[in-house]
C-alpha cells in the first residue's frame, strides 16, 4: 500500500515536471477563460441584470466559475492528456516495465487532477476575493477542497472516456454531450429554480451542481455547514462510483 | 530444466481475438545466458516479452521468471529486471537527466542514490555531456543509448532488450553490443530480440526462432548452422541464367534457393562450390561460410530485414 502510494507520487512528480516546462502555456487557459468570462458576462451582461438571488450578476457568477475551472482542468487532463500519454507517447508501456502497475498509474492520475483542481480553484478564488467577490476571507482555506471534490468525479469521467474513444477526435462528442451540459446546467450561470421542474430535477442530479452549491455557500458565506454536510457527501459518492469504474476500464485497456 | 533457470516457459499461449499471437512456446533461459528470440515481424516476440513482466496476461501454459508467476507476482519480477522496450517512450519535453531521475524513482532507487546512479549510467553510455539537453534534441542513436541505460537503473539481474539496435548506425550498434557483452561478463542474464542475424550470432548463446507464434527451431548459433545450413554459400546474381544454374545445382545434389535478391547455393565443402563455378563458367558475387541469415531464410522462407 505504501509502495503503491510512493510509486503513484513519483508519477505525479513526473507530470509536474512535464507541466512546469510549459507552465505559462499550460496555465493560461485556466486563468484567461474565467477572467474573460467575468469581464464579458459579469461586467457586460451583468449591466442588464439587476439582481440574481439577491446578488449582482458578477457575485452570482464568481463561485460557479471557480468550480468550472476545476471541472475543465480535471476533464482535459484525463481525457486528451491521458489519451496522448497512453497512445501517442506510449508513456505507460515503458512505466509498466518498472515496479509500477496499472493501479499506480490510475491512482497517480487522480492524485494529479485532485492537486491541479485544488491549485486552480485556490488561485481563482484568491483572485476573485481580491475583487471583493468572496464575502468572508476566513473561508478561503476551504476552497482547495472544492477543487478536489470536483476534480475526482470529472477526472474519472475523462479516464472512462479515454478508454472508450476510438480516436482522439471522439472527445469532441464527449465534450459536447457530457461536459457542456454540466457547464451550462449546473447553476453556474443562472439559478436552477428558473428551469422547468422536470429539467431541474435532472440538473440537480449532475455532479457539478453539487460542486456549485459548495462553492456558492463559501463565496456568499451562506449556510456553509448545512450546505457542505449535504453536498460534499453526495460528491464523494459520485467520486467513489466513477473512480471505481475508471479503475476497471483503465485496467481493461492497459492490460492486454 | 535446471535450478538456475531464470525464465521457464512451457506451452505458453496468447491470443488476441481470433489471432494466435503466441501459440505453444516452450523454452528456458539459464542464469548468465544471452538468449535470443528471432522471428519475422508479427512472430509474437514482443507479446512473449510482455508476458514475462505481466503487462500481457498469458492465455495458458506455464511461465515463471525467477520462479515467480508474472500474472500475480509481476512487481517482484519487475524489481529484478530491466527492459528496453521496442519503442523508446521517453518524455520528449524533459531533459536526459530528468528522464533518468524519473525512472530512478520508478525503479525504487533510494532517493540519496538516484543522482549518483544517474550520473554513473549516463557516463557509462557517453551521454554525460547531453544530460541537460531535451530529448527532442537527441539523435535516434542517443535516444536508444539512453533507453538502454534507463533499463539498468535498478541494477537488474535480467535484462530484456526488444530490438535494441533496430535502425541504428553500425557504430552505435557496436557500442551497444560491447555493453551487452560487458553485462554478460558481469553475470547478468540477457533476453534479446533482433532482426539482425549477425547481432544474434555475436551476442547470443541460445536462440529460438519463432514464426507466426510458434517455435520453428532452437539451439546455439553453431547448432542451428550445423543442423540447417552446414558448410558454405555462394550467391549468384545473373538473372537470365539463374533458373539453369539452379537446376544444375539441384541435379548435382546441392541445396539451392532463389528469392528476389538472387540465387543461393549451399554445399558442405567450399571445393564443391568452386567446382560448380568452373563447370558452369559463372562467378559468384559472394562465397562465404553459411551464417544465421541463411538458417533464417531456410526456415522461414522469407527474407529478414530490420526495417521490414
Ligand atoms: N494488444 C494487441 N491486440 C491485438 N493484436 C495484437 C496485440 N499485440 C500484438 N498483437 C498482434 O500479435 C501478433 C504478434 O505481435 P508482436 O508484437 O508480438 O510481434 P513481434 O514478433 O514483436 O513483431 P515485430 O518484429 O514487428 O516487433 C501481431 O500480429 C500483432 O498484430
Ligand atoms: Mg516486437
Amino acid at each position: 500500500m505504501l509502495e503503491t502510494l510512493t510509486l503513484s507520487l513519483s508519477i505525479v512528480r513526473r507530470n509536474w515536471w512535464v507541466y512546469r516546462k510549459d507552465f505559462l502555456a499550460n496555465i493560461s487557459p485556466t486563468i484567461a477563460d474565467p477572467a474573460f468570462l467575468t469581464l464579458s458576462l459579469g461586467v457586460g451582461l451583468g449591466a442588464f441584470v439587476t439582481s440574481v438571488d439577491g446578488h449582482t450578476y458578477l457575485q452570482y457568477l464568481a463561485p460557479g466559475l471557480a468550480v468550472s475551472t476545476a471541472m475543465f482542468t480535471a476533464f482535459f487532463e484525463t481525457s486528451y492528456g491521458f489519451y496522448v500519454r497512453m497512445t501517442f507517447e506510449n508513456i505507460f508501456r515503458a512505466m509498466l516495465t518498472t515496479p509500477i502497475g496499472i493501479n499506480e498509474i490510475v491512482l497517480s492520475e487522480f492524485i494529479w487532477v485532485a492537486l491541479k483542481g485544488a491549485m486552480m480553484v485556490s488561485g481563482i478564488c484568491l483572485v476573485l476575493a481580491l475583487f471583493g467577490l468572496f464575502t468572508n476571507p476566513w473561508l478561503l482555506p476551504i476552497c482547495p477542497l472544492i477543487g478536489v471534490l470536483v476534480a475526482l468525479p470529472l477526472g474519472a469521467i475523462g479516464l472512462i472516456a479515454s478508454c472508450y474513444v476510438k480516436n482522439i477526435n471522439q472527445f469532441q462528442t464527449v465534450y459536447s454531450f457530457v461536459i457542456s451540459p454540466l457547464y451550462f446546467f449546473s447553476g453556474i450561470f443562472f439559478p436552477l429554480a428558473q428551469m422547468p421542474p422536470a429539467l431541474r430535477i435532472i440538473a440537480e442530479c449532475l455532479p457539478l451542481y453539487h460542486g456549485v452549491q459548495l462553492s456558492q455557500a463559501l463565496f456568499w458565506n451562506r449556510e456553509v455547514v448545512a450546505t457542505w454536510t449535504v453536498h460534499a457527501p453526495i460528491l464523494m459518492v459520485y467520486s467513489t462510483v466513477l473512480v471505481t469504474w475508471a479503475f476497471r476500464r483503465v485496467r481493461l485497456r492497459l492490460q492486454t | 530444466m535446471s535450478r538456475n533457470d531464470v525464465i521457464r516457459a512451457t506451452d505458453v499461449r496468447k491470443s488476441f481475438g481470433q489471432l494466435q499471437a503466441v501459440n505453444g512456446v516452450s523454452f528456458h533461459v539459464r542464469e548468465g545466458q544471452c538468449f535470443g528470440l528471432l522471428g519475422p515481424n508479427g512472430a509474437g516476440k514482443s507479446t512473449l516479452i510482455n508476458m514475462i513482466y505481466g503487462t500481457t496476461l498469458r492465455g495458458s501454459g506455464e511461465l515463471t521468471v525467477f520462479g515467480l508467476d508474472p500474472s500475480h507476482e509481476a512487481r517482484s519480477i519487475k524489481r529484478r529486471i530491466g527492459v528496453v522496450t521496442q519503442d523508446n517512450a521517453l518524455d520528449e519535453s524533459l531533459t536526459v537527466r530528468e528522464n533518468m531521475e524519473i525512472y530512478a524513482a520508478f525503479a525504487s532507487v533510494p532517493r540519496d542514490q538516484r543522482a549518483p546512479r544517474v550520473q554513473e549510467l549516463l557516463h557509462y553510455m557517453n551521454l554525460g555531456h547531453k544530460q541537460n539537453e531535451p530529448i527532442a534534441s537527441l539523435s535516434g542513436g542517443m535516444k536508444r543509448r539512453l533507453v538502454f541505460v534507463r533499463a539498468l537503473l535498478n541494477n537488474p539481474e535480467l535484462i530484456i532488450l526488444d530490438e535494441p539496435t533496430t535502425g541504428l548506425d553500425p557504430a552505435v550498434r557496436h557500442l551497444l553490443w560491447g555493453k551487452v557483452k560487458q553485462l554478460k561478463a558481469e553475470g547478468k542474464t540477457v533476453l534479446l530480440t533482433t532482426h539482425y542475424m549477425h547481432e544474434a550470432e555475436v551476442l547470443c548463446d541460445q536462440l529460438l526462432i519463432m514464426s507466426a507464434g510458434q517455435v520453428i527451431a532452437g539451439g546455439s548459433p553453431e547448432q542451428l548452422r550445423a543442423e540447417h545450413t552446414p558448410g558454405y554459400v555462394a550467391a549468384f546474381d545473373d538473372p537470365p541464367r539463374l533458373a539453369a544454374l539452379k537446376a544444375h545445382a539441384e541435379s548435382h545434389g546441392l541445396q539451392a534457393s532463389q528469392d528476389s535478391s538472387g540465387l543461393y547455393i549451399r554445399a558442405p565443402h567450399l571445393e564443391m562450390l568452386l567446382r560448380f563455378q568452373s563447370e558452369n563458367n559463372c562467378a559468384a558475387i559472394q562465397m562465404r561460410p553459411s551464417n544465421l541469415e541463411d538458417v533464417f531464410l531456410q526456415l522461414t522462407g522469407q527474407e529478414l530485414t530490420a526495417d521490414a
